[in-house]
């Protein structure tokens, strides 16, 4: 049963297994990657959800409920061994005839602060297996939003997270540089598909996220999706700034194939960076000699991806870390 | 028969039961099961899918979600393994999945120590979990086609330890006859009633709740369900005799217990040391008896009432310790003394700690014994906690 790659929108047709009765957040990013990711998938999906604003922003009061198909909660650090543990189950009872032959889309969706830091492990060990139809999704909204605002790895260097606010003595903010897992991930040898995404445009993700399952191994995508709450922007703009991050060049959109890698997308002519980051106001303590050094260092890694796309293979950098000015 | 280690036994367990899922981490001494299983599976014996985890967090998450889809599945670890899945045994037996796992009893970091202890495992009595506790490989065998069959039940629903003392069982070969064909028909199929499968249409598990709509009430459910294990439990071991000719009472083995005057309380492959002492003091005259709790979860606290209300002395053989607790005693002491705090006659209880992995000898059985014998002909004890293996003072 392999998922057909879809080119219009309308082919999705119009029922949600990600629908009403959740109380995420006006132009909550996560949550519109989830609709997008499950009405990729489809009904016979089980979907997997380790803590984090997916879980506790999904459901809960008067005890309703937003997903169409099953839905389990796993533990913040446990995504990776609940992906694997359903889909050995699924294969277990049908190799043992306990179960219908009948294939099922096992479909994790984990936060940043879930798969970039104390889930990882998990995540690492799933990519070593040969499970079929085991996608893990890490929407990435570069925090850990549900514990209001923290810094993960993947929190881009200069953001101001609770626990990395700018002060007196320290004028950046968040030192650190983003870590990028999707990169990690496909250095496991033998992994069948990895790939970035983000809401727009918003059939890239999609049929990233039906390619994933076709792919025959466990897949790996990571979705940059932005939280109005968490880099303080107005939720009339998460597609808007989805669409500046992929335009600036400061979110490349790739896959990475059986070793094959190519870029998805490439800025015809990319946009400069402040306009994206200053949008937000996670970086309004950034000066404008920052932001116009982060450029200078996107347009390096930028020689290097599309070198990369030319010759259908990952080129890893260096990339040294910004001092503040 | 066949002469088989602890973990070999429960390993033959585990195929008997045809378990689907299984999820292996390595820590001594409860390895030697997942040897056994992957070489069994290895060489077609039986077929499971089994999984080599990156750590005891994600081994009881995987085993927590194959259960959830509706796998039989199996898992296990001992001492600092353990503790550090803790967090996914404590959703496992919350969210009402029948897993069973070993607990291979170990004594905890730091340092690092292979001896044997009690606290990894007694650390989990507040979780949910049932907890039955083997005294030897053949018990550990049954125990664990038992557990399947108490922990699927509907009406329990719960996961499940079968608790086995490391080295000592774990490590130790002694005969063990399995049980034959007429085992079948004692573990029906495992169907959960909301399995995670589209198959059966949508359901949401475990989502996040407002404590002012469900909070209590669904402790309460899992309460009930622990509570209503007592029924199972009795009724799956009345059938397992039955099927296989080997009969065990539910909750509490004992041992010259009819006219007893001291008591000796445990639990665990100490026992027969324990029965070997009672039985070379009885020839001496006194009237010694053994008392051994197979469930640690649920607690058997109105059978130990009943046994001990008129017992005037017991020694408690306690390899758990709880630093700074009432009495300084262990975790299993202090619970034997609250379920007899209801008893009209209380007996003095002592506890003897075997801490640290120290291996103990009969030689400090039988000293408990003479010690609490002494508390009684005074009426009161000199003290309620000893150390009994410990070099130097006892401060
Ligand atoms: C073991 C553990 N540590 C900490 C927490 C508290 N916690 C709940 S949600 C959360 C944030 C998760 O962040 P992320 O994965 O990025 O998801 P997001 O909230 O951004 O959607 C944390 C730290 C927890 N639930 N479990
Ligand atoms: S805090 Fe961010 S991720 Fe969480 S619900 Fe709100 S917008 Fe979504």
């Amino acid at each position: 049963m392999s998922l057909q790659p879809i080119r219009n929108p309308k082919e999705l047709g119009p029922i949600d297994y990600y629908t009403s009765g959740h109380r995420t957040c006006a132009g909550c990013g996560p949550a519109i990657g989830y609709r997008l990711a499950t009405k990729a998938a489809g009904p016979k999906t089980v979907l997997l959800g380790p803590t984090g604003c997916m879980y506790v922003a999904n459901g809960h009061q008067f005890l309703t409920s937003p997903y169409a198909v099953p839905w389990f909660h796993t533990q913040l650090g446990g995504g990776g061994a609940a992906g694997i543990g359903t889909a050995a189950a699924f294969r277990a009872l049908t190799s043992k005839g306990k179960r219908k032959r009948e294939e099922v889309n096992v479909l994790v969706y984990g936060g940043d602060g879930g798969f970039a830091d104390i889930g990882y492990a998990g995540l690492s060990m799933a990519m070593t297996y040969d499970y079929q139809r085991l996608l893990y999704i890490l929407y990435d909204n570069e925090s850990y939003a549900n514990t209001g605002i923290q810094a993960s790895s993947t929190t881009p260097w200069g953001a101001t997270t609770t626990f990395t606010p700018t002060g007196r003595v320290r004028r950046i903010g968040n030192e650190r540089m983003k870590k990028n897992v999707a990169l990690t991930i496909a250095a496991h040898p033998g992994v069948r598909y990895v790939a970035t995404s983000a809401l727009y445009p918003p059939m890239d993700f999609v049929n990233k996220v039906r390619k994933a399952f076709n792919s025959g191994g466990p897949a790996f995508i990571q979705v940059l999706t932005p939280c109005p709450k968490g880099w303080f922007f107005d939720p009339k703009h998460t597609v808007t700034l989805s669409r500046l991050a992929v335009e600036t060049g400061a979110w490349a959109l790739w896959e990475y194939e059986e070793g094959a890698f190519s870029l998805t997308y490439k800025p015809p002519k990319r946009r400069g960076l402040a306009e994206y980051m200053r949008l937000q106001g996670r970086f309004t303590h950034l000066s404008d000699e920052d932001i116009e050094r982060l450029d200078r260092m996107i347009e390096e890694q930028w020689g290097l991806w599309l070198e990369s796309d030319r010759q259908k293979r990952l080129i890893l950098s260096w990339t040294p870390p910004p001092t503040p000015l | 028969m066949r002469i088989w280690t602890g973990t070999r036994a429960i390993a033959e367990a585990v195929k008997i039961a045809d378990v689907d899922v299984i999820a292996a981490y390595p820590i001594r001494p409860y390895t030697g099961v997942m040897n056994e299983l992957a070489k069994m599976i290895s060489d077609g014996e039986f077929s499971a899918e089994i999984i080599v985890a990156d750590s005891e967090h994600s081994q009881f998450e995987i085993a927590k979600h194959a259960s959830a889809v509706g796998a039989r599945t199996f898992v296990g670890s001992s001492g600092v393994g353990l503790l550090y899945a803790a967090e996914a045994i404590t959703v496992t037996a919350l969210a009402q999945l029948p897993v069973v796992a070993l607990a291979g009893c170990r004594a905890l970091d730091d340092p690092g120590n292979f001896g044997m202890e009690w606290n990894d495992t007694l650390v989990f009595r507040d979780f949910g979990w049932l907890v039955s506790w083997a005294k030897d490989a053949q018990e550990a065998l049954d125990m664990t086609l038992v557990a399947y069959r108490v922990s699927e039940d509907r009406r329990v629903l719960l996961p499940q330890f079968v608790a086995v003392d490391g080295a000592t069982i774990t490590h130790i070969a002694s005969p063990v006859t399995p049980p034959d064909e007429r085992i079948e028909g004692f573990l029906p199929p495992y169907k959960p009633p909301y399995p995670l499968d589209p198959e059966y249409g949508p359901i949401t598990k475990s989502q996040h709740i407002a404590p002012s709509l469900i909070g209590p009430e669904q402790r309460k459910v899992v309460d009930a369900s622990v509570k209503r294990s007592r029924e199972v439990i009795e009724e799956a071991w009345r059938d397992f005799g039955k099927r296989v000719g080997r009969s065990y009472p539910p909750f509490l083995e004992t041992a010259y217990m009819d006219d007893a005057e001291l008591a000796i309380v445990t639990m665990g492959a100490y026992t027969k040391d324990a029965v070997y002492v009672a039985k070379k003091l009885r020839e001496e005259g006194e009237r010694v008896g053994v008392v051994r709790l197979r469930y640690w979860r649920p607690y058997p606290a109105q059978e130990l009432r009943e046994l001990l209300e008129g017992v005037r002395g017991i020694a408690v053989l306690d390899f758990s310790y709880s630093f700074g607790s009432p009495d300084m005693g262990g975790a299993f002491y202090n619970e034997l003394r609250a379920a007899l705090y209801e008893a009209n006659q209380k007996p003095l209880i002592l506890d003897f700690l075997f801490t640290g992995g120290r291996e103990p000898s009969v030689k400090h059985f039988r000293e408990a014994v003479e010690i609490t014998k002494r508390a009684v002909e005074r009426g009161r004890p000199e003290r309620l906690v000893y150390w009994p293996t410990l070099r130097g003072d006892d401060i």
